[in-house]
């Protein structure tokens, strides 16, 4: 043995492929990350959508006005609509259309009865026609405020929404089937 | 060369301070300590994973007709009545609920198969209208859920009809008929299922 053996410090690991693959995740994970919407933040109700079969029609992003039906998390008997929409300009303009209160002006999501809806539902396609409308109601929710809703929609003419629902897991298909 | 160098670097450097006699290496590129670069990516790699949520919800789009009030007469045998009751039971019935044809109760998972088979029938292939009466005590997610099961009948029924040829020898489309009504106790065929019971 001509050379003599390095005396080992400890041990060095080839990190490179490492850091490749995190920094891959990272960046993956950071441009598909979304944001809580104003009007998620402010919503005071959690919404748990009916189940139905995988699709592949997702929920639109852009100009889409989502008619929320829930219940109160703090007020087990507070049953209401609620509004909202992803085009802020659009919001604008819509909730002042719609003379919504000043107080809830500024507010991305309201709390608002039927004959507020409607007003809603009026000027949101007085400013833009092609806004998609979303029903998104919790999955315990009686239907007399869905089917209140559809009647709604119908008379302001919006012809054409979308339930909102969640993707139906494998478990559940075979305990239907 | 990543991380890994970064704590042992000094203490090897000081070593060769002592034996200086040694052949200084040649350098070969240069070693950048990695080290609090990884750890920040690895920080924020677990921050994201664990706040992204990669379900969407999707949709089931709808389209309600609008408000007429001109009557339409259609035929008794092209009636396909579905009930939700407020107890979220599932009744149906062909034609019209009467003494001798009763709403006959039925679990969600038939529900397909017999939709698939009432649509099929020969007499009114095609133009069978579904009639989709619903309490309004019944819960919203089995109103989803009866919907879901019709459109996925639709998918068998739209196969079967495609095989059949229309005048012009073109495969006959499908048409569905569909509408969504309100249930009231105050119907015939809700006192029918009462009478049931």
């Amino acid at each position: 043995m001509p050379k003599v053996k390095k005396k080992r410090m400890g041990f060095v690991i080839d990190m490179t492929p490492l850091v490749d693959i995190t920094f891959l995740l990272l960046t993956f994970l950071m441009f598909t990350a979304k944001f809580k919407s104003e009007a998620e933040n402010e919503q005071q109700f959690t919404i748990k959508r009916p189940y139905a079969t995988p699709d592949t029609t997702k929920l639109p992003e852009r100009d889409l006005a989502i008619i929320s039906i829930a219940v109160d998390d703090k007020n087990p008997l507070d049953t209401s609509f609620y509004f909202s929409m992803t085009n802020l300009n659009d919001k604008a303009r819509v909730w002042e259309l719609a003379e919504v209160p000043a107080e809830y002006s500024n507010l991305a999501l309201v709390k608002v009865d039927s004959l507020m809806l409607s007003k809603l539902i009026r000027s949101t396609l007085a400013v833009r026609n092609t806004t998609k409308f979303a029903l998104d109601a919790d999955k315990e929710i009686p239907f007399k405020w869905v089917s209140q809703a559809m009647d709604i929609m119908r008379l302001q003419r919006a012809f054409i929404f979308n339930f909102v629902t969640e993707k139906r897991k494998a478990s559940e298909t075979k305990e239907s089937e | 060369m990543a991380g890994g160098g970064g704590g042992l670097g000094k203490p090897e450097r000081a070593k060769r301070g002592k034996h200086s006699k040694r052949k200084k290496k040649k350098r070969i590129g240069f070693h950048l300590d990695m080290t609090p670069l990884v750890d920040i990516t690895f920080l924020l790699l677990t921050f994201f994973m664990f706040t992204t949520t990669m379900l969407k919800p999707q949709i089931m789009e709808m389209r309600i007709p609008p408000e007429r009030y001109e009557k339409v007469e259609v035929r008794e045998s092209e009636l396909f009545t579905i009930m939700l009751m407020p107890d979220n039971k599932i009744y149906w019935y062909a034609g019209q609920a009467r003494e001798d044809n009763k709403p006959e109760e039925i679990p969600l998972n038939k529900l397909r198969a017999l939709a698939e088979q009432q649509n099929l029938k020969p007499n009114v292939r095609n133009r069978l209208i579904t009639v989709l009466k619903i309490a309004d005590q019944a819960k919203y997610e089995k109103v989803i859920q009866i919907l879901d099961e019709l459109n996925l009948a639709e998918i068998n029924i739209t196969e079967q009809l495609s095989k059949d040829l229309d005048a012009e020898g073109q495969p006959v489309k499908r048409q569905r008929k569909f509408t969504i009504a309100t249930l009231s106790e105050t119907d015939d065929d809700f006192k029918l299922i009462q009478g049931v019971k």
